[in-house]
């Protein structure tokens, strides 16, 4: 188990709600792995220094959690696929 | 007044002349700061205008923080926190 930070970058349109689902259906990856969620953080909306997929503002959330290394390629890989994410980084956090 | 003509080709020497700057590292004196990606408005002192990662001559930093300035900055730009290219050269190019 390591210590991992995953960025999200939503849409800056989507609601509350969805937000949460997001936040949510990363939770449920993570936890099926066998990881455990420390923290969410939501930022909220900030301007992106440079437009991504034509949008100048981003929702952004922070996840910190202990994931087993082995299952972060998949996390990543899911990450793409959900659309009303413009942007996501994972990083290991250095103790 | 010789002293003013010595000093005067001293400038004209070179426009890369080396301004000496107290050799002075942030994080090695304040070991609480810690370099992190996600501190934006940090980072920012050790990028140009432009947008480029400042060198080690114009900050003072020690090598080792230098290290983790750049690959922390490097981060921060993925996740657009930081630009690439400063602002007034995106309008430009868009």
């Amino acid at each position: 188990m390591r210590k991992y930070e995953i960025v999200i970058i939503a849409n800056p349109d989507l609601d509350e709600e969805s937000i949460n689902g997001i936040v949510e259906k990363v939770s449920g990856w993570i936890k099926d792995s066998g990881g455990e969620i420390e923290k969410v953080d939501d930022w909220g909306k900030r301007r992106l220094a440079y437009r991504i997929q034509k949008q100048r503002e981003g929702h952004y959330v922070l996840i910190t959690a202990n994931i087993e290394p082995s299952a972060m390629k998949e996390i990543s890989n899911n990450l793409r696929f959900v659309e009303s994410v413009l942007r996501s980084m994972i990083t290991l956090v250095e103790e | 007044m010789s002293e003013e003509i010595n000093t005067e080709q001293m400038d004209h020497r070179g426009n890369r002349r080396f301004i000496a700057r107290p050799k002075f590292c942030q994080f090695c004196s304040e070991k609480n700061t810690k370099i992190d990606y996600k501190n934006a408005d940090l980072l920012r002192r050790y990028i140009t205008e432009e947008g480029k990662i400042r060198p080690r001559r114009q900050t003072g930093t020690c090598a080792k923080h230098q290290r983790q300035i750049a690959a922390a900055v490097k981060r921060a730009r993925y996740i657009a926190l930081l630009p690439y290219t400063s602002e007034p050269y995106q309008d430009i190019v868009r």
